[in-house]
């Protein structure tokens, strides 16, 4: 299994010539591969993973979306493949090259850049055309300097919006995630939207990505839980203590169980989504909240067993370990943590629908 | 410079991806409908663990007459001829609601599958048609005292005689070997180096003469569980299951049935209902509701992962570490549930409460709970597995 070689061999072997990427020294340029997504220099990231079609299944896209998250892939795999782009799709809107982010955002100040001249009810409720005047701060956009384009989903006088903006029209101030991934707040004022760029949408399509993003966020944890996994198994195969190798230590064999454990229950949640996200509704809304509560729930122990099992070196940069830790403790936080998944998911529960809804899926 | 694609990397344990069949969908609302009916009987009391205390041969036959009983035995030996993913939906909706199945559940569970591999066909005409109506209920005779989930350790023995077999010894925790008809039962047959060889697996009467059973009372009180004592039994050599002195072989190739149903996950599932019932009468806080909705997403996935080894079961695979992974998750969540449970709405347990109401639940829950993680293999002998599995990856 050629992604398996790193781990086989020694885990202590150090690799000096594998810098990790800080957060404002990304290689944006190289992003835009026609098949594949972030095939950045300069990173520890292993390879670049291969974009799904744009007509690929829910259940592929969370599987490539997995593999990224496994990898580190430095790039926007997840907001472009299971985000961005299936939401424009959804709108009408045409779908541009390159790696794509998105905002949801329903705090913006937004008035119709064309107001009609005899305006019917209150007051700049209709334009001449949808054209939008934009003001606001869209928080902590993943990769916002890296993108294309950012898809945002916003409420307009007229209801729901989705438009998209060139992060260039903003102002940039670059901000950062545990592991160094780009989190950029985008500062607005008065920035013109043109029509063509704006789509009306119905509450469905703004609850609807809100379901993409968290669980686009829940792949990728899946992938990072299963990456500490293999770390964490060839680590233990192959340092020796006491003159065996840790995995032959009865406390080690426990603690790595409930490492495996932890990580395939997270895959589980997420593979549960991936057909309710195709049919939507209230179904789709309980398999992403328990996906994303699972897998935000589940990151403090997997990274927990794999740094204890790792001993110390696990919490350098000499080893690749924390490439995946510090995905995990930033992932579970981002598009709503546990708590807040937890709550919509129960808020609709009673004695009498907890088990339909529990066998609601597949 | 052009990307060199990798294809995803696999699983180290993987589980196949599960969708039920449109033949469960409408399983499982008839098996609602008769649950509802049931539930007016009075005979559905929404009790925890019902599968092992939950006696009630009556509501047995009611459920094999709707052939839901053995129901993935063949037709020819009385069962329905479903797969293991109708036979899951129907099994979950019972424990969900909490009904009393525990009369047939190692019949159905166990014995039936047990006999239709490798049983003679003498011994599945004369045991499956009566496991499929719900009219003969087995237990099993597997562990003994000094021999938990080391089954290899077995002393119970077997004796050759002019017509077949004299059993002597005592198995524990035969689960109401007091009030079933037959056993599957484990004994040493052979002296070998190999513990793991000369074990034979029998076929045995509880009412035949010399079984002698001895309640073994559970903290609660319960009588479930008995010490059988074999006195010099004897068992004719249509008796014998399978192959002499593959015992051991047969009884392993069981355990991924035994270990990765929704039983494994579902045992408190009705305290959480009844958790709910009793918030329902006020307003939930935020802090009771993301307790509740954390516990909800661990069930959802952990029944994902129960599903997928049925799944697995179902295509004829022997997925055994998938199956010791569920059953480490599934015993594990039952106990953190009645934690949760009781640190949720902080009740007092009362075993002499109202049957049904929350206190009472809750103390029968609790009485149960250190139970959850014994039964079926000890969890840590269950993580054992799991890592094995991985060295032999």
């Amino acid at each position: 299994m050629e992604p398996r070689t790193e781990t086989q061999t020694n885990t202590h072997t150090i690799d000096t010539g594998a810098p990790v990427i800080s957060a404002d020294a990304y290689d944006t340029a190289a992003f835009h591969a026609a098949d594949a997504i972030a095939v950045v220099t300069n990173t520890t990231a292993p390879d670049a993973v291969a974009l799904p079609s744009e007509d690929a299944s829910t259940a592929e896209l969370l599987t490539a979306v997995q593999e990224a998250g496994h990898r580190a892939v430095p790039a926007p795999f997840a907001e472009t493949a299971l985000v961005a782009r299936p939401l424009l799709r959804r709108a009408g809107l045409p779908v541009p090259e390159g790696p794509l982010s998105y905002a949801i955002a329903p705090d913006l100040t937004i008035r119709y850049a064309r107001p009609a001249a005899s305006a019917v009810g209150s007051a700049g409720c209709l334009g001449e055309d949808d054209s939008l005047l934009v003001t606001g701060a869209l928080h902590r956009v993943p990769w916002a300097r890296a993108v294309t384009e950012v898809v945002v989903l916003a409420t307009a006088p007229s209801g729901p919006v989705l438009f998209t903006l060139p992060p260039g029209r903003a102002v940039l101030t670059p901000g950062g995630n545990l592991a160094g991934e780009p989190r950029d707040d985008l500062h607005l004022a008065a920035v013109e939207i043109p029509a063509s760029q704006v789509r009306r949408i119905t509450p469905e399509v703004l609850e609807e990505a809100g379901l993409r993003a968290a669980l686009a966020r829940s792949a990728l944890i899946a992938g990072a839980a299963e990456r500490c996994v293999d770390l964490t198994v060839a680590h233990t195969g192959a340092r020796t203590q006491f003159g065996r190798p840790l995995s032959r230590f009865q406390a080690v064999k426990q603690e790595e169980a409930r490492l495996i454990e932890e990580a395939a229950l997270v895959r589980a949640a997420v593979g549960a989504a991936a057909a309710p996200l195709d049919t939507g509704g209230p179904v789709a809304h309980g398999a992403v909240a328990a996906a994303k509560t699972q897998a935000s729930a589940s990151a403090a122990e997997i990274a927990r067993i794999a740094h204890q099992l790792h001993g110390a070196i696990g919490i350098t940069r000499l080893n690749p370990l924390h490439l995946a830790t510090t995905r995990l403790w930033s992932w579970r936080d981002e598009d709503g943590d546990e708590t807040y998944w937890a709550r919509r998911l129960a808020r609709s529960l009673t004695a009498t629908t907890l088990w339909p809804s529990l066998a609601a899926t597949p | 410079m052009s990307p060199s694609v990798l294809s995803p990397t696999p699983s180290p344990i993987a589980f196949p991806d599960v969708a039920l069949p449109e033949s469960a969908r409408g399983l499982r609302h008839e098996v609602r409908a008769f649950l509802e009916e049931e539930r007016a009987l009075g005979t559905v009391l929404g009790r925890p663990d019902s599968w092992l205390a939950g006696w009630d041969p009556g509501f047995s036959r009611r459920l094999a007459e709707r052939g839901w009983v053995g129901m993935a035995l063949p037709v020819e030996y009385g069962g329905a001829g479903r797969g293991f993913l109708d036979r899951y939906v129907v099994i979950e909706e019972l424990l969900a609601a909490g009904a009393p199945v525990s009369a047939h559940w190692v019949s159905d569970r166990q014995a039936g599958p047990s006999i239709l591999r490798h049983g003679t066909e003498e011994q599945r005409r004369f045991f499956l048609p009566g496991i499929a109506a719900g009219q003969c209920f087995f237990s099993i005779g597997m562990s003994e005292k000094g021999s938990g989930s080391d089954l290899a350790s077995v002393a119970t023995r077997a004796e050759r005689t002019a017509d077949g077999w004299r059993l002597t010894g005592t198995k524990m925790w035969t689960g109401g070997a007091h009030v079933n008809d037959y056993a599957i039962v484990l004994a040493r047959t052979d002296d070998t180096d190999d513990k793991h060889a000369g074990l034979s697996q029998f076929l045995v009467d509880l009412r035949a003469p010399g079984v002698r059973i001895e309640p073994i009372r559970l903290m609660s009180g319960e009588h479930r569980f008995n010490a059988c004592h074999f006195e010099g039994v004897d068992v004719p050599d249509g008796m014998v299951l399978g192959r002499r002195g593959d015992g051991w072989q047969q009884v392993t190739g069981e355990l991924a049935f035994e270990r990765s149903g929704p039983e494994r996950y579902l045992s408190t599932f009705p305290l959480l209902v009844s958790l709910l019932r009793e918030l329902e009468r006020g307003s939930a806080t935020a802090a009771q509701l993301t307790e509740v909705g954390i516990l909800t997403a661990r069930l959802h996935s952990v029944r994902r992962l129960s599903l997928a080894v049925a799944a697995s079961l179902d295509a004829g695979a022997s997925p055994d570490i998938q199956a010791a992974l569920v059953k480490d998750l599934g015993t594990r969540l039952e106990g953190t549930l009645v934690d949760t449970v009781r640190g949720i709405l902080p009740t007092p347990a009362d075993p002499h409460a109202t049957p049904g109401s929350h206190p009472e639940l809750l103390a029968f829950a609790l009485l149960h709970s250190p139970g959850y993680t014994l039964r079926g293999g000890t969890n840590e002998i269950l993580r054992g597995i799991i890592t094995r599995g991985l060295e032999q990856h």
